[in-house]
């Protein structure tokens, strides 16, 4: 038994380490999940920056602060639907199926490039909040606050990953997951990303009491800038998890139904 | 310049066909590229909204401000497309084939242009009716209605310009992010988001020097009621337009007379 899991361990950190390389070999992959959300944050911090004037808008230390947790959320969007794109990229090419006849447990498959997934956020969020803090962003939360945000970072983005992997193992096709990538910034507009949420148009506030990034996007907030006010980290912890749980569980049933159907 | 005329017209015009039988053949060719900016639309006017209450803002709905946003981040997006498509042909060889025929090089760019804009109105297009049905206005008329349509085209003539020349430069489809992320930087660096006395930092003096700057202004002219039309609003979006026209055709033509040698 301990033998057993000891080897599933061993499947999934190679294959986690795999899924991390071919993101790194694969420059292109990287545009999207690091360059873009720095580019949308130095662009909505500067240009929007004027809503500190507004009224009900909450009293911060740096806007850049408050706008940078938008950012986090967006490139675990990305980093989650990379793993979508990198998993229809083996199916297509065949290595899925050379796993598949491998002697290992097929969840594991899934876990494994998840395990690449949580890599990745890792090191998006730590990027994302160094590169904010040179150009200005503090975090009242501080190291505690920091830390906590790169976790809760990592876990949101297994709930997208899995997502994204479900609808691979699911369709198997690449240039599906690839044709999806204008509709992740649904999830991101429809939480209040960069605006507080009771300044939300009624419509888009409404809208974001659903989706479950509204309550991470706060709780990154509410860490960030030590204000349980702008957001609280045990709701967003146990929204993320449920989420990584769920679509852990979706990319496993889509595994078993794709190994029925084909 | 290359004249167009006789069998020139006809290599342009076959080229323009075949650049459009990959919208007609390719389903959903055109869904990333009208998706995008009808969701930035929604989003951002969603999230931004409550900023028209900041004094000095020209109007009071955020919606008919981030429509023409859209719309040119749509016809840019159509327009970069070009590129993505000549750099597949470019790797397919397709490309040297046309490199050997007795014609112009230019005249090989000037069929895909042409596609490259008629492509962009259904984007444009799309956006415009989806914010009009939700509460933009159209406080222009036909005059503003005019002017958006022809700085989507010409943004969207000078987004394929700059995708041909990634394109022949780096003659590799991996160079597709590079087209698509040059678009939404020259879109998003400028008064994108609010109007130039309430921008703050860096972005202030980069809007100021952004042509885009100014195509937006152009474009603004069908929906935001404090731009009405007027040729102070137009001229500085032309000669925009103008510049980055000659800039980037300039470009492209010494890309191309580079490629083979």
């Amino acid at each position: 038994m301990k033998g057993a899991l000891a080897h599933d361990a061993r499947v999934v950190g190679a294959l986690g380490r795999r899924a991390l390389t071919v993101q790194f070999r694969r420059a292109q992959l990287l545009m999207p999940t690091f360059v873009l959300p720095l580019m949308l944050l130095a662009v909505i911090a500067s240009g929007t920056s004027a809503a500190q004037g507004l009224r009900q808008f909450p009293d911060v230390d740096s806007y850049l602060g408050f706008v940078v947790p938008g950012t986090i959320i967006q490139g675990t969007l990305l980093g989650g639907l990379t793993t979508g794109i990198a998993l229809a990229g083996d199916i297509e090419g065949g290595f899925f199926d050379r796993l598949l006849v491998a002697p290992v447990h097929r969840a594991g498959l899934v876990v494994g490039r998840l395990a690449g997934t949580v890599s990745l956020a890792v090191l998006q969020v730590s990027f994302f909040l160094a590169v904010a803090a040179i150009f200005g962003a503090s975090y009242p939360g501080g190291a505690v606050g920091v830390v906590a945000t790169v976790l809760l970072g990592a876990l949101t983005a297994v709930g997208i990953g899995g997502i994204a992997a479900a609808v691979a193992l699911r369709t198997g096709s690449l240039s599906l997951l690839q044709s999806i990538f204008p509709f992740v910034f649904i999830f991101l507009f429809t939480a209040p990303a960069f605006f507080p949420r009771d300044l939300l148009l009624p419509v888009l506030r409404d809208i974001s009491s659903f989706n479950p990034l509204t309550y991470i996007v706060e709780g990154v907030r509410g860490l960030l800038t030590g204000d349980p006010a702008l957001g609280h980290p045990a709701t967003a912890f146990a929204v993320a998890a449920a989420l990584a749980l769920a679509t852990t569980a979706l990319a496993t049933l889509a595994l078993r139904e794709r190994l029925r159907t084909t | 310049m290359t004249a167009l005329t006789g069998p020139r017209l006809l290599v342009v015009g076959a080229l323009w066909r075949r650049s459009l039988n990959e919208v007609l053949r390719v389903r959903g060719a055109l869904l990333p590229a009208t998706v995008a900016p009808v969701v930035f639309l929604l989003g951002m006017s969603g999230q931004f909204g409550r900023l028209t209450g900041l004094e000095g803002f020209p109007t009071d709905s955020y919606l008919s401000w981030v429509v023409p946003l859209s719309c040119l981040q749509g016809a840019g997006f159509a327009g970069a497309a070009t590129g993505a498509n000549l750099a597949r042909d470019i790797e397919q060889g397709l490309f040297d084939r046309f490199l050997v025929a007795p014609v112009p090089r230019g005249v090989l760019l000037s069929g895909p242009i042409l596609g490259a804009i008629t492509r962009c109105l259904v984007p444009a297009t799309v956006v415009l009716l989806v914010g009009l049905a939700l509460g933009a206005e159209l406080t222009g008329g036909l005059v503003g209605l005019l002017a958006l349509y022809v700085a989507a085209a010409a943004f969207c003539a000078i987004a394929a310009m700059w995708g041909i020349f990634m394109a022949v430069t780096f003659k590799t489809q991996q160079a597709g992010p590079l087209m698509q992320q040059g678009v939404f930087l020259a879109v998003f660096l400028s008064t994108a988001y609010t109007p130039q006395p309430l921008l703050r930092g860096w972005l202030a003096d980069v809007a100021t020097l952004n042509p885009v700057t100014h195509v937006l202004e152009l474009a603004r002219q069908a929906t935001v009621a404090g731009i009405e039309p007027s040729l102070t609003h137009t001229l500085p979006g032309v000669l925009a337009l103008a510049g980055m026209g000659v800039a980037f055709g300039a470009l492209c033509l010494v890309g191309l007379r580079r490629m083979g040698r």
